[in-house]
């Protein structure tokens, strides 16, 4: 992973699901981030912990909102990504840390 | 692609209405209760006891119930409610209903006002089921949490029917069961086939949610649904032919059914990735603890034990108060700080996402209350139910006080939650 994109995951930080309290990189919902620096383009591949998560929406907005307004130059494309389902192996160590897991 | 549940959610406008009169109502019960400790010492058909469980059942139990189902089908369905106007009627022929009919009971008066009400909570009910029903022909989600809401609404038009026949019957008798039979006919159909299935349906969903468990089997849930509608069903006959082994073997059936659904949420509390537990989690838990005593009580109760046999009858008002108050009001009242503040914030603060630093929606309402709700609510459950199975009034009256206590922290919350107001920047 090249530098601006360790740059945005550090961003996406600091998007919290307000369910979990956990941010959304150490509960492992983003899959991928692509910065296309010839076109101005961002994609972020996300996920939720479950398809009729109600907090979907907020987490999503959330990020597109804090993306935007770090990259105003930018255009910024959130995909919901279901494939593969989230499950407790993506958590970090550090996210496990904060769930209480160990 | 799946959509995100929020974007089917339906106004605030027809949701927090049935929170605030629910919330009202059970803390005008918790007065009741406080006020008229008798109701609960003596055989449980007296008008007071009638009165206050009716209250209880549409005035706050199934009023929120209904209120966070519109909010919760979505969720469950992935589809968008049917019709908020419906949702509106029946809020508003439940709300003047239940209240007629608590009246009636009340003055022990079968006559105009009784008719009127239970006429106003079957119209409710017949515009709630045919949301429901017509909400869930159009999702494509076939699991088994919508069977469980289906069916758990057609026994609310069922319970609500035979309510109004017994009402009839007690008018003018028709029917050669005795109205005591028909009586325990009524509140079954509406304890097993409304509220627990109904709360299997939407738990088994959104408790695996909250506590993040996956990998979860249904099969379970699926003994589950059989087991109940047909030992309900066998029951319902039973009870009406007056055949004691039928209501024996359908008793068995039920409690079987509902622990086979209480090892499905034992199994996803112990997968369950989130480990601390918060303050609506919390109460939540407390009262599927308290569950398992009805469940006993009622086998000691079909089964007739010895030693049980001069307490029968302060057994089987406990048995009712266990459910009512120890299981489904308590859970209800956990699962408003897991509902509530998410609807209001996003009412508040949709749009304003990802702008400016936002509060979370637990921090909508004071925890500390919440806290000391919970405390007082066990303590004030437990003076009531070893009141109940003394049969000594003060020690009903001392828990009615203490949960009234407990009732109005939670009213104190409810409204904070409901009037909160984003802070100036």
């Amino acid at each position: 992973m090249n530098t601006t994109n360790e740059k945005l995951i550090e961003l996406l930080k600091e998007v919290i699901d307000p369910e979990l309290m956990v941010n959304i990189v150490d509960l492992g919902l983003v899959y991928g981030v692509t910065i296309n620096e010839s076109t101005h383009e961002i994609d972020v591949d996300l996920t939720l912990t479950s398809p009729g998560c109600p907090m979907g929406d907020m987490i999503t907005e959330d990020a597109k909102q804090l993306i935007n307004a770090n990259y105003p130059t930018y255009e910024t494309e959130i995909h919901l990504v279901w494939d593969p389902v989230w499950s407790i192996e993506k958590l970090t160590e550090k996210g496990k840390e904060e769930l209480g897991y160990f | 692609m799946n959509q995100i549940a929020s974007q089917n959610a339906p106004s605030p406008k027809v949701v927090v209405p049935h929170f605030v009169f629910g919330s009202l109502t059970w803390l005008v019960v918790s007065l009741l209760i406080l006020f008229n400790p008798t109701a609960f010492t003596q055989h449980f058909f007296n008008p007071l006891l009638l009165s206050i469980t009716h209250l209880l059942a549409l005035g706050w139990m199934t009023m929120v119930i209904f209120g966070a189902l519109y909010q919760l089908i979505p969720v469950i369905m992935e589809v968008k409610l049917y019709s908020e106007r419906f949702a509106l009627f029946s809020f508003v022929l439940l709300g003047f209903g239940s209240v007629l009919l608590a009246y009636s009971f009340w003055q022990f008066s079968f006559h105009s006002i009784l008719f009127v009400g239970a006429t106003f909570v079957v119209v409710a009910v017949v515009f709630f089921v045919t949301n429901v029903l017509i909400t869930a022909y159009s999702s494509k989600k076939k699991n088994i949490e919508r069977i469980f809401i289906i069916t758990a609404s057609i026994w609310l038009l069922f319970t609500v029917l035979a309510g109004l026949t017994l009402a009839i019957n007690f008018a003018f008798p028709f029917m050669k069961t005795s109205n005591l039979e028909l009586l325990k006919l009524h509140a079954h159909a509406g304890i097993v086939g409304w509220f627990i299935q109904l709360i299997i349906g939407v738990s088994s969903k959104l408790l695996p949610m909250f506590m993040v468990s996956h990998n979860l089997k249904t099969k379970k849930l699926t003994y589950a649904y059989f087991l109940i509608n047909i030992g309900l069903i066998f029951g319902i006959i039973s009870l009406f032919i007056q055949w004691k082994s039928g209501v024996i073997i359908s008793v068995i059936m039920v409690v079987l059914g509902i622990f086979s659904y209480l090892s499905f949420i034992f199994k996803a509390y112990k997968k369950r990735v989130k480990k601390r537990l918060d303050i609506g989690m919390k109460q939540s838990a407390l009262s599927f603890v308290v569950l398992v005593i009805p469940l006993f009580l009622i086998l000691s109760l079909v089964f007739n034990f010895e030693l049980i046999n001069n307490l029968t009858l302060p057994l089987s008002v406990a048995y009712g108060s266990t459910i009512f108050i120890g299981f489904i009001s308590s859970l209800i009242m956990g699962q408003t700080y897991k509902t509530l503040p998410f609807i209001i914030w996003l009412k508040v603060y949709r749009g304003r996402i990802g702008k400016v630093k936002l509060p979370l929606p637990k921090d909508l309402f004071a925890e500390k209350v919440a806290v000391a709700q919970l405390w007082l609510f066990a303590i004030g459950f437990l003076l009531l139910l070893t009141g109940i199975s003394s049969t000594t009034n003060c020690l009903v009256s001392t828990g009615g006080t203490v949960l009234f206590l407990s009732v109005a922290l939670y009213n104190y919350n409810v409204l904070k939650i409901i009037f909160h107001k984003p802070k100036k920047t």
